[in-house]
């Protein structure tokens, strides 16, 4: 199919092109408490296709992408790519250089054993403690070996094949006849057995303690403390602003040598890029326009060092070693997590929805489950919100020395920001 | 341009059901495709064995004859759009939006039109069906007074051809004003308020309340407390909520669902007495219950669950004037960003672009933005007093399980008058 997708494209009147042709084998197993529901396998095949087409003596470059089906018939592979050719001739941005650098680094071929994956994944879950008050409700298990080669007109040629894996828990706590559901969603490569028995343990925890939460009292002027993967969605705020697209659509006011924060009342911010990560579900060493992911700074101590992104939005930059990223590394601050959590503070480990808006900073949540930590005594509390701005409360931000994994990102254990308001549901005694 | 083909076979052997998913055979072979998909779930049911698992047992799927051809009309097919005719249009509009929001930074439009095939066939059933959806929506931003910036976003969909995004323009049209509110907006002073949610509001309050809370499939789990509420009270006189395919002529306006059910319009809420829920066909055989058109998949190599498709309010007898009268201090709340639902427990969570103050019976042009509303579903529901006449039905969002599983949706209602907890 490739070879008949490469042909067609050599005749079909476009000026580059880039082909990704992706294979995946998975295998699913839903399970309700320890008894499986149902399975699934899914072995299906994709060939992405990007057109680029000059504009105007090559002072616009227009691109148009499409994905082609593995039993489509020349015909019809001509038609889509005449039809891309076309929309691409009407795409005027501006003219943006393609990758074209040779990938300097070898194929990554080792076979992803999806049936020794799946069994991993069905153990690690099947060993999960449970009692009479704790215990699974229900969880979904997807693991699967993806294989995906990647071919451009420039002649650039990659193929990797990488484990991703997912698995959805729902646990229940009870107390007489009151029962709480706390719903988790890992994604991982490869199975870290003794780390997911682990947060499905905490999740447990967190469940009993809503059993005995009060209701969230009217209290102002603490701090929020966060210690569940919703503090990644702080980071990625800082992330985001990096990027090249941000950057050129002027959402983002970050600039090279330039702190991301007018003052630091707190901690400075460290972030880096990374190509490889262990046990990320995106381990893969090229992005998906064919260039090689450096690792690099972002933000170093609180000041941008580098932009990130596609390949015409960093062009845009002038970025010419640049690619997209898949896994982050945040780097730890000065103290540790006993430090960060000394004091007044309100730690919220479950929330609704927690919503970090990239754009404007807005942050909003629904408490499901928090601890006040007030005059050396703790209180669970469930119910109202906090909200504000990262504007605001991120010059405030402190974060532990400790970090954790959370798939694709590595953050700090805690995070503790200033300046949210707290909406509570009762009034303090 | 995308087109995307695959297909997915399920099949029950000694009670358990399991499904493989495949997009590339030889269609003169198909016997290899057969031993392909056997050795897989052999394979697979080895696994299983090793671990020790032991498995459900569910009957065997009722098959009664159905055959069925559906064609939707649609103005213009995805595969017909003139593409430079649309792209000058978006490219003039995106002109007018940059010129006419003061303090623009950008102005982008999407437009997207799917056309949708697809065939259910089974022992004694042979379903085709044929339609088209189309959604477009814009997005600009401007920074206030602090540089924070804001984001106006609306949208225009439907079950047709691309002519819907002829209605952008309209919506479009109302952005400088939206965008002069955002940018001299206030924090809002956390409270309960009465407040009048608009149609798109009230959809987004419609799914987050009994949309997820009454997924038959979470009651099979015992992941639900609609379960235990059938038949009582779950909202006030003025609650009646409808939940299918046939609501309304949406994104989601199918013939039949992915496991050959015929679409519905199954009334969830009757005048605040809940009904019954939605099923997709094996949590119904599960349950004792009809299923009720309503198994989704995101796409076919996924699994299908329990999905909404429209779900919405009734309408009342009350105008939006007579409604705004009879508040003494609250906030009419307009621009639906997200929500999560709480089934287990009933909480709801959405969060709301604006809210603009009414105070004595009239809107004061003062702005809150963003808002928090949360509360106890029950309580919300209980609380609605009033309700317009009108209605609108939105779907240009998508809708999760859990964290993962996108589908198009559809939801909407009338303006509501409620009490709400507003952070």
């Amino acid at each position: 199919m490739l070879e008949r997708i490469k042909k067609a494209l050599s005749s079909c009147g476009c000026d580059a092109w880039e082909i990704t042709e992706s294979a995946e084998r998975g295998w699913e197993f839903y399970f309700i408490r320890r008894k499986l529901d149902q399975h699934r396998a899914v072995d299906v095949k994709t060939y992405a296709v990007k057109i680029y087409k000059y504009i105007e003596d090559n002072k616009f470059l227009g691109s148009a992408s499409g994905e082609i089906s593995p039993t489509a018939t020349d015909e019809e592979i001509a038609k889509t790519l005449s039809s891309l050719v076309y929309q691409a001739s009407l795409v005027k941005n501006p003219a943006y250089t393609i990758n074209d650098k040779k990938i300097d680094i070898p194929d990554v071929t080792s076979p992803v054993d999806v049936e020794s994956l799946s069994r991993d994944f069905i153990e690690a879950m099947l060993s999960v403690p449970e009692t009479e008050t704790e215990y699974l409700n229900s969880f979904e298990i997807f693991a699967s070996g993806i294989t995906r080669r990647q071919i451009n007109s420039n002649g650039v040629e990659f193929t990797c094949t990488y484990p991703s894996s997912t698995v959805e828990v729902v646990v229940n706590a009870k107390k007489a006849d009151h029962e709480i559901e706390v719903y988790r969603f890992f994604t991982s490569g490869e199975c870290d057995k003794e780390k997911l028995v682990s947060d499905v343990v905490s999740a447990m925890r967190y469940g009993s303690d809503r059993l005995i939460a009060q209701p969230t009292p009217k209290v102002r002027g603490i701090d929020v403390l966060l210690s569940t993967d919703d503090a990644a969605d702080i980071y990625r705020y800082f992330i985001s602003r990096t990027n090249a697209a941000m950057k050129v659509r002027r959402i983002s006011d970050y600039e090279i040598g330039k702190p991301v924060c007018e003052k630091f009342e707190g901690d400075r911010v460290t972030v880096e890029a990374l190509s490889r990560l262990k046990n990320s579900s995106r381990d893969i060493p090229v992005d998906d326009e064919g260039a090689v992911i450096r690792d690099r700074f972002l933000i170093r101590d609180g000041v941008t060092e580098n932009f990130w992104g596609s390949r015409q939005f960093s062009s845009y930059l002038g970025l010419e070693d640049s690619s997209d990223v898949p896994n982050f590394f945040v780097h730890g601050g000065n103290d540790p997590e006993s430090v960060i959590r000394t004091g007044d503070y309100l730690e919220v480990v479950e929330f609704s929805d927690f919503s970090v808006d990239t754009m404007g900073g807005d942050v909003a949540g629904e408490i499901r489950l928090g601890y006040l930590h007030r005059g050396g005594k703790v209180t669970v509390v469930t119910g109202g919100s906090i909200s504000g701005s990262l504007a605001e409360s991120a010059p405030t931000i402190r974060f532990s020395s400790e970090t954790v994994q959370y798939d694709r990102i590595v953050i700090p254990k805690v995070t503790r920001l200033g300046k949210l308001r707290i909406t509570g549901v009762v009034d303090e005694n | 341009m995308t087109t995307e083909r695959g297909n997915v076979v399920r099949v029950c052997r000694d009670g358990l059901y399991a499904e493989y998913a495949f997009n590339e055979f030889d269609p003169n072979d198909i016997g290899s495709v057969a031993e392909k998909l056997k050795s897989t779930l052999d394979a697979q049911l080895k696994t299983i064995a090793a671990c020790g698992v032991q498995s459900y047992k569910t009957g065997i799927l009722p098959d009664e004859k159905c055959e069925l051809f559906v064609e939707k009309e649609a103005g213009i097919l995805p595969e017909n759009v003139d593409a430079k005719e649309l792209v000058d249009k978006f490219t003039g509009l995106s002109d007018k939006g940059m010129a006419s929001v003061e303090g623009a930074l950008d102005f982008m439009l999407n437009g997207t039109s799917t056309h949708i095939s697809k065939m259910f066939i089974s022992p004694n059933r042979f379903l085709r069906q044929s339609y088209v959806y189309t959604e477009g929506s814009f997005a600009t931003y401007a920074p206030d007074k602090n540089g924070e910036l804001k984001m106006v976003y609306d949208g225009v969909s439907g079950c047709g051809g691309a002519e819907i995004l002829n209605g952008l323009e309209a919506a479009i049209a109302n952005a400088p004003t939206v965008m002069a509110d955002m940018v001299n907006s206030e924090k809002i002073v956390p409270g309960e308020y009465d407040v009048i949610s608009s149609p798109e509001v009230s959809g987004l309050i419609a799914h987050e309340a009994f949309g997820h809370g009454v997924e038959m499939d979470m009651f099979v789990k015992g992941r639900a407390l609609g379960s235990e509420y059938i038949g009582k009270r779950v909202g006030s006189d003025l609650v009646t909520m409808h939940e299918g395919a046939l609501c309304d002529e949406s994104v989601t306006a199918y013939a039949f669902d992915d496991e050959g059910n015929l679409a519905g319009d199954v009334i969830e809420i009757d005048r605040g007495i809940l009904k019954t829920g939605i099923c997709d066909a094996l949590s119904a055989l599960r349950l004792g219950v009809a299923p009720t058109g309503n198994g989704k998949r995101e796409k076919y190599s996924h699994k299908v669950y329990t999905r909404m498709t429209n779900t919405v309010f009734d309408s009342g007898d009350s105008t939006l004037d007579e409604m705004i009268s009879s508040i003494d201090y609250g906030y009419l709340l307009s621009g639906m960003e997200s929500g999560m639902e709480d089934p287990k427990h009933w909480g709801i969570q959405c969060i709301i672009a604006r809210g603009y103050e009414i105070k004595q019976g009239k809107l004061t042009g003062k702005v809150v933005a963003p808002i928090v509303m949360t509360g106890y579903v029950p309580d919300l529901l209980g609380s609605i007093s009033m309700a317009s006449t009108d209605r609108g039905v939105y779907g240009t969002g998508a809708c999760g399980k859990g964290h993962k599983e996108w589908v198009k949706v559809a939801d909407g209602g009338p303006y509501l008058k409620m009490k709400a907890r507003l952070g």
